[in-house]
C-alpha cells in the first residue's frame, strides 16, 4: 500500500456518470436561480393572476385552429418576453426551444405527406404554450406557484407536500450529486457493474430519503404538528394586475370573435 | 423537574442506553458530553418525545410521558411547547417555504391570531439578527444561517426547557460565538438548557453542569463542568478530548 | 414518455383529467388511512424521490443512455397508493417548473405513469410472486413488474397518441393534433420501450430493489393480500377500452398508405437518442395494410401473448427443477 502503482486504464464508457451529474446541476442551479428575481412588469403580477390567465391562454391556443388568434397571442407572449431583462430571456428562450426542436423532428414524416398547415399549425401553439408556462415559472418564487395551486382546489396539506417536495429535490438532488461525483472519481477503469452503481446510488438516495422523511416528520411533532395546516400567504392584487387581467379578457374574447368569423 | 429513572433503550438490536438516571432541574445549563455513538442523540430524543425507553421512566413536570400518552393530541401539543428541539440536522428541520413561514408555524400551530403571531415571529427573528432572511427559502442558506433559523424557528414557541444537539456544529467563529451568548442569555432568562456538544472552546461560560457518556452506553460522571473540562486525563481516557 | 402540451386534443387532456380525479381521491384517502394524518408530509419526500430518479441517466450497449420512470419501484417500495401520489405530484412539477410534460396533458401523462405503471407493476409483483415462491422468484417478479408496467404505460400512451388522427380532424380530414395513427404510434412507442426503456426499467427497479432489501428488508410495502384476479382483470380492461376510441368515429384511416407507414415507424418519439431500426422487426405487420383496427387489435394481443409466454416457460422451468 505504501508503494506506487503502474496503471494504465483501459477504455470504458463513463457518458452515464457524466449524463447524470449534468442533470443534477441543472436541477440544482434551477432551483438556485430563484432566489434573485428582477423588477419588470411581469415579476410583479399577482401569482395567481399570473397562473390562472396563462392556463387559460394555454386552453385557448390548444383549442384555437385560427392562425391569426395563435400569432396574436405568441406576438402577446413575446412582447411580455421582451419586458424581462437579457439573461432571463437568454434562459427562457434556450429551455423553450427544445420542445419545438423535438416536435419539428417529429412532425418530418408529416410534413412530407403534405400535412403542411396543421404542422405549422402545431408548432405555433407549442411555442407559445412553452413559451408561457416557462415565463410563469422563471418569473415567480415557486413557493408562491406552489400556493398559487390552491385555485385548483388542491387540500392545504398538499400545498405544504409540493413545497416539501420541492425543498427534498434540492437536498436529495445534492445528495445524489455527490455520490455521483464519488463514482466518477472512483471510475479509474473498467466498471463491469455499471448499472451496480447507479441502482446503489438510487438506493442509498432512497435510504436517506427514507430517514430524512423520519427525522423530518419528528421535528414536526416537536414543533406541535399533528395534521392541520394552512397556507396562509396572502397576495396583494394591484393596478398591474387589472392591467393584465384586462389584456387576457381580450385575447379570451378574441378568441371567440375569430371563431365566429 | 425533569426525572429519568433507570432508563434503557434499545435501537433495533444496538443497546443504545443503558439504566440512565437523571435529575435536570429547572433553570440548569447542562451539557451533554461523551464520544460519538454513546447515546447522546438517542438521550435528547428521549427527552424530547421523539423515541420512548423500553423500561424505566421519564417525569417531566410531574407528567410520566410515554407513548401512549403523547398519542393524545392535546397532551401532545403542550408537551412539545413546553421543550423545545434543535436538531444537528439544521435541514431536517426546516419544512416550511419561507423563513417566516418556518418561525411562524409554532405559534400558528398554537393557535395565536395573526397580529400576535407576526409580533412573535419578528422578536425570533431581531433575536437571532435574521431579519433580513425573512422572505429566504430555508434550503437555500448557509449552514449557519440554517441554524439561526432552526433555533428561532423552536424559540418562537416560547419553551421552558431548550434542547440542543451539537449546535456549533459547521458554525464559523462569529456564529459561535453569537450562538454561545444567545443561549447565556436564555439561561439567563429562566429556561432550562440541555445541550450536547463536543466543542469546548467556544462554551466557556454557559454550563454550570457536565454528564459525561461512556461508550457503554451508561452516564460515567455528573459534575460541575469546570471541574470536568479541567480534568485532562478524565477525558482523554474516555475519548472526549 | 412525458406528453407535451398539443400533441393530445383538449378534449383528451380534459377526458384523462377527469379519470384521474376519482383517482387521487381514493389514493389520498387510502393513503391517509395507512399512514397518519401526521405523517402526510413524508409524501413530499417520496414524490422528490421519485423526480429524482427520472434524473439518472443509465447505461446502453453501445454508450448511450436512457432513463427510467421509477414508477414501478416505488409501488413496490411504497405501495401502489402513495406511488401513485408521489409520481403524480412529480409530474406536476416538471411540468410546471421544468416545462417537462405538458400542463394540459398532466392528466394524461399521471394516468399512464401515476396510474396504469405503478397498480400494474404492485400486481404482477404480487402476483407473479404468489406463483414462483423464493428468492428467484423474486426477482423475477420484479423484473417482469418493472418491464411489462413500463410496456403497459407506453402503450397506453401510444393509443392516447393514435387516435387523436381518427377523433380529431379539421374540414379537409387532416390531423389536427398527433399526426401519427395507431399503426404508427402503438410499434414506434411499445416497440422502443419492450426493447430498450423496458429493459432499463426492469433492471434499475430490480438493482434498487435488491440494495434495499439487503440493507434494510423492513423497508418493503407489507400491503394487504391481493388477488391475481384483478390483473387480468386489468389487461382486459385494457384491450376491451380501446377499440371504444376507433367504434365511437367508425372511420377507417386511409390517409396514409402503407409504404409510409413503413417510413413513419422509423421515427421514435420521445425517450431515445440513438436511432433504433424497427423495420426489420415490425415491417410485415405495418406493410400488410392492415386496417386500423385490426393492427390495434393485433398489438395488444401480441401483448398479452407475450406475457402468457414468459409465464409459461418460466413455469415450465420451475417444474423441472
Amino acid at each position: 500500500m505504501f508503494e506506487k502503482d503502474e496503471y494504465i486504464p483501459k477504455e470504458d464508457k463513463v457518458k452515464f456518470i457524466d449524463k447524470s451529474i449534468l442533470a443534477f446541476l441543472n436541477i440544482l442551479s434551477v432551483m438556485k436561480r430563484k432566489t434573485s428575481l428582477g423588477n419588470g412588469y411581469v415579476y410583479s403580477l399577482n401569482p395567481v393572476v399570473k397562473l390562472g390567465f396563462t392556463i387559460l391562454i394555454i386552453i385557448f391556443l390548444s383549442l384555437s385552429r385560427n392562425f391569426l388568434f395563435i400569432w396574436t397571442v405568441n406576438v402577446y407572449l413575446f412582447l411580455l418576453l421582451a419586458s424581462l431583462n437579457g439573461e432571463k430571456i437568454k434562459d427562457i428562450l434556450k429551455v423553450s426551444i427544445i420542445v419545438p426542436i423535438f416536435t419539428l423532428v417529429i412532425l418530418i414524416p408529416s410534413i412530407l405527406a403534405g400535412n403542411k398547415l396543421n404542422s405549422m399549425m402545431m408548432l405555433s401553439k407549442i411555442l407559445g404554450t412553452i413559451i408561457a408556462i416557462n415565463m410563469v415559472s422563471y418569473t415567480t418564487r415557486w413557493t408562491h406557484l406552489t400556493k398559487a395551486l390552491k385555485l385548483m382546489h388542491i387540500p392545504d396539506i398538499f400545498i405544504l407536500v409540493f413545497d416539501i417536495t420541492l425543498k427534498y429535490i434540492y437536498i436529495l438532488g445534492e445528495f445524489s450529486l455527490e455520490m455521483l461525483y464519488a463514482l466518477k472519481l472512483r471510475s479509474v477503469g473498467v466498471n463491469n457493474k455499471k448499472y451496480g452503481s447507479i441502482t446503489g446510488i438510487i438506493g442509498s438516495l432512497f435510504l436517506k430519503s427514507k430517514d430524512m422523511a423520519e427525522e423530518m416528520y419528528s421535528a414536526m411533532e416537536c414543533r406541535g404538528f399533528s395534521g392541520e395546516y394552512s397556507s396562509n400567504i396572502k397576495f396583494k392584487y394591484t393596478f398591474k394586475d387589472f392591467i393584465y387581467c384586462i389584456l387576457n379578457i381580450l385575447i379570451i374574447v378574441l378568441y371567440f370573435y375569430i371563431g365566429r368569423m | 423537574m425533569i426525572e429519568i429513572k433507570n432508563l434503557s433503550f434499545k435501537y433495533k438490536t444496538n443497546l443504545a442506553l443503558k439504566d440512565i438516571n437523571l435529575e435536570i432541574r429547572e433553570g440548569e445549563a447542562v451539557a451533554l458530553i461523551g464520544p460519538n455513538g454513546s447515546g447522546k442523540s438517542t438521550f435528547l430524543k428521549l427527552i424530547n418525545g421523539i423515541v420512548f425507553g423500553d423500561s424505566g421512566s421519564y417525569v417531566f413536570y410531574g407528567q410520566e410521558i410515554t407513548e401512549k400518552k403523547l398519542q393524545d393530541n392535546k397532551f401532545s401539543k403542550l408537551f412539545h411547547k413546553s421543550i423545545g428541539f434543535v436538531f444537528q440536522n439544521s435541514d431536517a428541520q426546516l419544512f416550511c417555504p419561507s423563513v417566516y413561514e418556518e418561525v411562524a408555524f409554532g405559534p400558528r400551530q398554537m393557535g395565536m391570531d395573526d397580529k400576535e403571531v407576526d409580533k412573535r415571529v419578528r422578536d425570533c427573528l431581531k433575536l437571532l439578527d435574521i431579519e433580513k432572511l425573512k422572505d429566504r427559502e430555508p434550503y437555500n442558506l448557509s449552514g449557519g444561517e440554517k441554524r439561526k433559523v432552526a433555533i428561532a424557528s423552536v424559540l418562537s414557541l416560547n419553551p421552558e426547557v431548550l434542547v440542543l444537539d451539537e449546535p456549533m456544529n459547521g458554525i464559523d467563529p462569529k456564529g459561535k460565538r453569537f450562538l454561545r451568548d444567545l443561549i447565556i442569555k436564555l439561561n439567563k432568562s429562566g429556561k432550562t438548557i440541555i445541550c450536547s456538544t463536543h466543542d469546548f472552546e467556544y462554551v466557556k461560560g454557559v454550563f454550570q453542569r457536565a454528564v459525561v457518556f461512556s461508550e457503554e452506553h451508561t452516564i460515567l460522571r455528573d459534575d460541575a463542568y469546570d471541574k470536568v473540562i479541567e480534568d485532562e486525563e478524565f477525558l482523554i481516557q474516555n475519548n472526549i478530548k | 414518455m412525458h406528453i407535451p402540451d398539443n400533441y393530445l386534443s383538449p378534449s383528451t387532456c380534459a377526458a384523462f383529467g377527469v379519470v384521474m380525479i376519482p383517482v387521487w381521491k381514493r389514493t389520498v384517502a387510502k393513503v391517509k388511512k395507512e399512514i397518519t394524518k401526521k405523517k402526510m408530509p413524508m409524501l413530499g419526500i417520496c414524490s422528490a424521490f421519485s423526480f429524482l430518479i427520472m434524473m439518472f441517466n443509465l447505461p446502453l450497449p453501445g454508450g448511450s443512455t436512457g432513463h427510467a420512470v421509477g414508477a414501478a419501484l416505488i409501488a413496490i417500495l411504497l405501495g401502489p397508493y402513495a406511488a401513485t401520489i408521489s409520481v403524480t405530484i412529480a409530474l406536476v412539477i416538471q411540468a410546471l417548473f421544468f416545462s417537462d410534460g405538458g400542463i394540459l396533458a398532466i392528466g394524461a401523462n399521471c394516468f399512464n405513469m401515476a396510474f396504469v405503471m405503478p397498480f400494474s407493476a404492485y400486481y404482477i409483483y404480487n402476483f407473479t410472486r404468489k406463483m414462483f415462491r423464493g428468492k428467484k422468484g423474486e426477482k423475477v417478479a420484479v423484473l417482469l413488474a418493472g418491464y411489462i408496467s413500463l410496456n403497459l404505460a407506453a402503450f397506453c400512451a401510444a393509443i392516447e397518441f393514435g387516435i387523436q388522427p381518427i377523433l380529431f380532424k379539421d374540414a379537409t380530414g387532416a390531423a389536427m393534433y398527433c399526426p401519427y395513427g395507431l399503426s404508427a404510434a402503438i410499434p414506434s412507442m411499445v416497440g422502443s420501450h419492450l426493447l430498450v426503456a423496458g429493459l432499463i426499467e426492469a433492471f434499475v427497479t430490480l438493482g434498487v430493489y435488491s440494495y434495499v432489501k439487503k440493507v434494510d428488508p423492513n423497508f418493503i410495502y407489507q400491503g394487504s393480500e391481493v388477488k391475481s384476479k384483478p390483473m387480468y382483470g386489468l389487461l382486459i380492461g385494457m384491450i376491451v377500452l380501446c377499440p371504444i376510441g376507433l367504434l365511437a368515429t367508425g372511420t377507417a384511416w386511409g390517409e396514409w398508405a402503407p409504404e409510409e407507414v413503413k417510413d413513419l415507424v422509423g421515427f421514435i418519439p420521445k425517450g431515445m437518442e440513438k436511432g433504433f431500426n424497427f423495420n426489420s422487426i415490425m415491417p410485415d405487420y405495418s406493410m400488410a395494410g392492415l386496417s386500423e383496427a385490426a393492427s390495434y387489435i393485433i398489438s395488444a394481443l401480441a401483448g398479452v401473448a407475450i406475457i402468457l409466454i414468459i409465464f409459461k416457460i418460466l413455469n415450465s422451468r420451475r417444474n423441472r427443477v
